[in-house]
């Protein structure tokens, strides 16, 4: 199974044609030409693959892994109730 | 005043993505009127449309495709283009006294259909971050000025039909009375959406397909003429105050001599000679010119039932007697109607029929409807002729009328 980074990893890929070797968990957006319009669009991408909703109050986000870290979390909360 | 020359141009047509190459079709007569290949074609009762072919992932990447509508594709393509055909120095140019006025009907209307689609049809809860950039209106004006860091005007003329004579027009204007030294002009459209298409269908303008040939269903002046062919693409030219083009040896196409704009207001679909003549003599007063001195008119020339009637009576309301001696030709027959761009690129088409000393042919002519009875130079361009000024008339749904003059240069 493929792990969040991975996921995430393969979304920044595919939309921004960068490079995957420079896609590292420590990696700032900023450091791989990500402005705050295209951390929007990855964001509504994660949205659309982990089905979670991000609220506008969590887009503080800084490095990839901040981002792995903040949709772990989400999937976990808002998991429908089993 | 100011006199203002044109030094390059570009296109992207349903009739070849390069103007030279646009031109040639049109002398051949060619049409860019196909069968659309979209997968909604089966629910349109109008299968055919004048469609560009461009492959943008190729051209731009994955992303910047991805973050601009096919309109601003379009913008982008025919203003580098025209950049590139003008040998601009972009490092070396007052980016302050550059700007761009762009003509667009429907904007980013892929953009909105999509956004559309998503929450209606698929029930999506949230939008794409880009849809509200890449949907607006000035969107495909605004790509040329961020790629190129235009620091000059940058204007969005949105009047229908008309809406790229009235941004070549108007920075024209802007260079003329000393508000600019270059400006790129022009326009671009790509409406051909299942939502946009059904609303033409709606209005019962849009041409039946020939059951012969596809290609020939708009039949501009004829008496079988059945409506309009939507089309899409851009046409962009730069525009440059004389002495400045002059002083970095450009090559100058023609120069704009005049322009004029006027409402035609008694109906919002409907034209009237009164309405469309009053635009051309304010173009021909503009230039000093008189009717005799126009070698060949770019007509209108929808195929609409009501436009050709009316504009053939608006030509003879102004050129009197010369109507009968002027060529009009409409080449909307091959390359449909483009909306917002429409204007552009028949004004492309009137440069180098000055160029060239070539006039394009309004082809499919073959049934004569007695209420049109001009030369329109049917089914046969003409070469070897002396052109001096040429007239692109542009008029619209909800009034606005656009009329250009281009004249070969002379110092």
């Amino acid at each position: 199974m493929s792990t969040t980074f991975d996921t995430l990893k393969q979304i920044v890929i595919d939309k921004f044609d960068i490079e995957a070797a420079k896609i590292l968990p420590e990696a700032t957006l900023e450091s791989l030409g990500l402005d705050s319009l295209d951390t929007f669009d990855m964001i509504f991408s994660a949205e659309e693959t982990f089905n979670i909703k991000v609220p506008n109050s969590e887009v503080d986000i800084k490095t990839v892994e901040d981002v792995v870290n903040l949709i772990d979390r989400l999937v976990k909360e808002q998991a429908p109730a089993a | 005043m100011r006199r203002v020359v044109v030094t390059g141009l570009g296109a992207i047509t349903p009739l070849g993505n390069q103007p030279e190459q646009f031109f040639t079709n049109l002398m051949a007569g060619k049409s860019g009127v196909r069968r659309m290949q979209a997968e909604f074609v089966d629910q349109l009762d109008t299968k055919i449309a004048a469609w560009v072919d461009f492959d943008a992932i190729a051209h731009y990447g994955k992303h910047k495709a991805s973050s601009l509508d096919r309109v601003s594709q379009f913008s982008l393509y025919a203003a580098t283009q025209a950049i590139e055909n003008a040998g601009l120095d972009m490092e070396t140019i007052d980016k302050a006294r550059m700007g761009i006025y762009l003509g667009t009907g429907m904007g980013g209307a892929a953009s909105v259909e999509e956004g559309y689609i998503r929450l209606y049809r698929d029930n999506a809860t949230r939008l794409k971050p880009f849809t509200v950039l890449m949907a607006m209106n000035n969107a495909a004006a605004s790509a040329v000025g961020l790629e190129y860091k235009l620091a000059g005007p940058n204007l969005t003329f949105s009047t229908a039909c008309s809406s790229s004579s009235i941004a070549i027009g108007e920075a024209y204007r802007q260079i003329r009375h000393g508000y600019a030294d270059v400006m790129l002009a022009g326009g671009a459209e790509a409406l051909l959406t299942f939502g946009t298409i059904k609303a033409w269908e709606a209005l019962r303008t849009l041409a039946k397909e020939d059951e012969q040939d596809a290609g020939a269903s708009c039949k501009p002046f004829a008496g079988d003429r059945s409506g309009l062919v939507l089309g899409e693409g851009a046409g962009i030219v730069v525009l440059e105050e004389m002495e400045s083009a002059l002083a970095r040896g450009a090559n100058i196409y023609a120069e704009i001599t005049g322009f004029g704009s006027a409402n035609d207001s008694s109906h919002i679909t409907q034209p009237t000679a009164d309405g469309q003549a009053y635009a051309m003599r304010a173009a021909l007063s503009c230039a000093g010119l008189q009717p005799a001195d126009i070698g060949y008119i770019n007509a209108h020339g929808t195929a609409t039932a009501l436009n050709d009637p009316v504009e053939t009576a608006s030509i003879k309301q102004v050129f009197g007697e010369r109507a009968m001696q002027t060529p009009v030709s409409s080449t909307k027959s091959m390359h449909g109607h483009l909306m917002g761009a429409t204007a552009a690129v028949e004004f492309i088409a009137c440069v180098l029929a000055l160029k060239h000393q070539s006039i394009p042919p309004t082809m499919n002519l073959q049934v004569p409807d007695p209420q049109c009875d001009l030369d329109y130079v049917p089914n046969q361009g003409r070469t070897n002729v002396a052109l001096t000024n040429v007239m692109s008339n542009s008029f619209a749904f909800g009034g606005t009328s656009g009329v250009l003059i281009a004249s070969l240069f002379k110092q």
